[in-house]
C-alpha cells in the first residue's frame, strides 16, 4: 500500500490519510504563495488597473486633467490609422516568425540532428549566441551594419555592382519594416533553432525506422511522420512565437522607433511614445489596454485553436 | 574499409559540414566584424575597403569606452539589480511551485494559471502606469523600481520549469522525512530544493539573462545618470560621441562580453531547460 501514486493530470494523488493533514498546511501554503502573488500584483495587477482609470482621463501626463469616458478608446478604434498599422505589423511579425522563421529553423535543427551529439552541440550553442545579448547591443550592431555610408552591408553588395551601394535600410520605406523583422529574427532564430532541435529529440528512433521500412523516403517521412508526431510541440512553439512577437518593443524603438512615417511601427512602442514624447498619457493608457486585450485574447485563441486540432488529429 | 574517401556518402556529410560552417560564420560575422572596428581608428571603419584589420590595435578605444561609458559603476549597478532579482525570482518561483504541485488545496490550478498569464502579458503595458504608481511610494529612481517588476514579471517562466520538474519528485521524499519529524522550512532547502536543482539552475540562468539584457525599464524608471544600468552605456555614448563608432564599437564588445561568458560557462543548462520547456509544451 505503500506505493507511490502515479501522477495524475500533472498533479501529485494525495489519497492516502496520514499525510494528508501535512500536504494540506493552509499557513505554509499562504506563506509559499503569497509573497510571490503579491509582487505580481502590484507590479502587474494594480498597474493595469491604473492603467484602465488613466484611460479614461485626457492627462497629458502633468497638471489637471478631466474624465472623459471612453473617448480614448473610441479615437484610437475609429481615427488612429498608426494603431492599426501598429497591430497589422505585429500580425506581420508573427506571421514572419511562424512560417518563415520556424521552417528555417526546423530544416537545420533536422541538420543538427544527423551530426554526432558533440557537433550538434558546438553548432548550436554558435547560433544561440544573438539570443543571449542585450537588444541594445543587437540594435547598434545591425544599426551599423545596415548603415548607408560605412554599413558593411552595403560595401558589401557595392562588390557586385558599379556603383557603390548607398541605401538607407533602416529608413528607407521599402526596405525599414524587412530590415526591422530581419534584425528581430535573427535574434530569435536561436530559440526557434532549440525548441525545435528539442522537439526532435525526443522522437522514438522507431518512428523514422518503422517509415524506412514501409518504404518511405525522407521528405515522405518527414511531412507524413515526423511533423504530425511533433504536432502538440509544434504548436507550443507557435503559441510562444505569437506572444514574443507581441512583446518585440526595445529593437524597434532603439532602431527605427516607429519610422518613416508609421511604417515600422509596433504598439508597444506607439503607446509609449504617445505617453512620453507626444504627452498624451491617457490616450498612451488606452493603448495599453487595447493592447493587453489583443495580446492575451489573441493567445488564448491560438490556444484554442490549437488544441481542438490537436484533439481532431 | 578501403573505398575512395569521397564516396557519395562522405560527399554528402562535407556538404553538409560546409553548408553548417558557412552559416556559423555568417552568424558570428557580425560580431567579429564590430570586434575588429572597435580596435581601430573610426576613419578607418569609412574606407572603402570591404573589411580591413586594424594596422596597429587601438586597445586605447577599450579604455576611453570603459572610462567614459561609465562601464564599471554601470556593471556595479546591474550586478546589484540582476544578483537581487534572481535570487529573490528563483526563491518565490521555488515556493510557489512547491505550493502548487505538491500540496492539496483547492486554488492551486488557479494560482498557477494565474502566475502562467505573467508570462502572456507584455511588460511594456506597465511602462505607463507604473511610471506613476512607483512615484507613489518614491521608487522611480531607485534600483527597487527594477527589481520588483523584474522579479514579478520572471517568476511566471521559473515557476513552470520548476514546477515541471517537482511532477518527477516521488512524494516519498516528504513523507519519510516528515516521518522523521522533519518541518517544511527544513524539508524543502535541504530535501526538494536539491531535487529540483537542474530546473532550478536553468530558471535562474535564463533570469539573469532576461534581467541582465533588460533595458525599457531601466530607461522608463532610472533618470539618474550614476544608477543606470550597463545596456544604457551603449545608448550614452551614441548621445555623446555620435561620431566615435570606434569607441561605440569597443562599448558594445564589453557590454555583450559578461553576458558571453555566462552562456558558455551554463550552455549545457540553457539548452536543457529549453528542453525540458518544449517538451513539456
Amino acid at each position: 500500500m505503500a506505493e507511490t501514486k502515479p501522477l495524475s493530470g500533472g498533479f501529485v494523488s494525495l489519497e492516502r490519510v496520514p499525510m494528508k493533514r501535512l500536504f494540506n498546511n493552509r499557513p505554509v501554503i499562504a506563506a509559499l504563495v503569497v509573497p510571490g502573488l503579491l509582487i505580481m500584483v502590484f507590479a502587474m495587477i494594480i498597474p493595469i488597473g491604473f492603467s484602465v482609470y488613466y484611460s479614461l482621463t485626457n492627462w497629458s501626463g502633468i497638471g489637471d486633467f478631466q474624465w472623459v469616458g471612453f473617448a480614448n478608446y473610441v479615437e484610437i478604434l475609429t481615427a488612429d490609422p498608426t494603431f492599426w498599422r501598429s497591430l497589422a505589423n505585429v500580425g506581420i511579425l508573427i506571421l514572419v516568425t511562424v512560417f518563415l522563421q520556424n521552417t528555417a529553423a526546423f530544416a537545420l535543427a533536422a541538420l543538427l540532428a544527423r551530426l554526432t551529439p558533440r557537433w550538434s552541440r558546438f553548432f548550436r550553442t554558435i547560433y544561440f549566441i544573438p539570443a543571449v545579448l542585450s537588444v541594445v547591443v543587437i540594435t547598434a550592431l545591425w544599426g551599423n551594419i545596415m548603415n548607408p555610408t560605412f554599413g558593411i552591408l552595403n560595401k558589401f553588395l557595392s562588390l557586385f555592382t558599379t556603383d557603390p551601394v548607398t541605401t538607407s535600410w533602416l529608413g528607407k520605406p521599402a526596405t525599414a519594416l524587412g530590415s526591422v523583422v530581419w534584425i528581430i529574427v535573427w535574434q530569435g532564430f536561436g530559440w526557434a533553432l532549440l525548441f525545435f532541435y528539442s522537439a526532435l529529440m525526443t522522437l522514438p528512433v522507431e518512428l523514422e525506422e518503422a517509415a524506412k521500412i514501409d518504404g518511405a523516403g525522407r521528405w515522405m517521412t518527414y511531412t507524413r511522420v515526423i511533423l504530425p508526431y511533433l504536432f502538440p510541440v509544434i504548436s507550443a512553439i507557435i503559441v510562444i512565437d505569437v506572444i514574443s512577437s507581441l512583446k518585440q518593443m526595445e529593437i524597434i524603438f532603439l532602431s527605427t522607433g516607429g519610422g518613416p512615417g508609421d511604417l515600422t511601427q509596433f504598439t508597444a512602442v506607439y503607446l509609449y511614445q504617445k505617453a512620453f514624447v507626444a504627452s498624451q498619457y491617457g490616450y498612451g493608457n488606452g493603448l495599453s489596454i487595447l493592447f493587453v486585450v489583443v495580446a492575451v485574447g489573441l493567445t488564448l485563441l491560438v490556444q484554442r485553436i490549437f488544441r481542438t486540432e490537436g484533439e481532431l488529429a | 574499409m578501403t573505398g575512395p574517401w569521397l564516396s557519395s556518402k562522405n560527399l554528402g556529410k562535407v556538404v553538409l559540414g560546409a553548408f553548417l560552417i558557412v552559416l556559423a560564420l555568417l552568424q558570428l560575422f557580425p560580431l567579429v566584424w564590430v570586434f575588429n572596428y572597435s580596435l581601430q581608428k573610426t576613419g578607418d571603419l569609412f574606407g572603402s575597403a570591404f573589411f580591413s584589420l586594424p594596422a596597429v590595435p587601438q586597445w586605447n578605444n577599450y579604455v576611453r569606452a570603459f572610462v567614459d561609458g561609465k562601464i564599471l559603476q554601470s556593471s556595479i549597478n546591474s550586478v546589484f539589480i540582476v544578483v537581487t532579482s534572481v535570487a529573490a525570482t528563483s526563491v518565490l518561483a521555488f515556493c510557489i511551485a512547491y505550493a502548487c504541485t505538491r500540496m492539496s488545496w483547492k486554488l492551486r490550478k488557479v494560482v498557477l494559471g494565474f502566475v502562467s498569464l505573467g508570462m502572456v502579458i507584455p511588460i511594456h503595458v506597465t511602462l505607463l502606469p507604473n511610471f506613476i504608481w512607483f512615484g507613489m511610494f518614491g521608487m522611480l529612481d531607485t534600483h527597487l523600481s527594477l527589481i520588483i517588476p523584474y522579479v514579478a514579471f520572471q517568476i511566471s517562466f521559473s515557476t513552470l520549469v520548476i514546477a515541471a520538474q517537482l511532477q518527477s519528485v516521488p512524494l516519498a521524499m516528504e513523507e519519510s522525512a516528515f516521518m522523521d519529524g522533519a518541518k517544511y522550512r527544513s524539508i524543502l532547502p535541504k530535501i526538494i530544493a536539491p531535487m529540483a536543482a537542474p530546473s532550478i539552475v536553468t530558471a535562474m540562468i535564463s533570469t539573469f539573462l532576461a534581467d541582465w539584457n533588460e533595458f525599457i525599464m531601466a530607461n522608463t524608471y532610472l533618470a539618474t545618470d550614476d544608477k543606470r544600468t550597463l545596456p544604457f552605456s551603449i545608448i550614452r555614448f551614441q548621445g555623446v560621441y555620435a561620431s566615435d563608432y570606434a569607441v561605440q564599437f569597443a562599448c558594445m564588445v564589453l557590454v555583450a562580453i559578461p553576458a558571453l561568458i555566462i552562456f558558455f560557462l551554463f550552455s549545457k543548462w540553457i539548452m536543457a531547460g529549453v528542453s525540458a520547456g518544449a517538451v513539456k509544451g
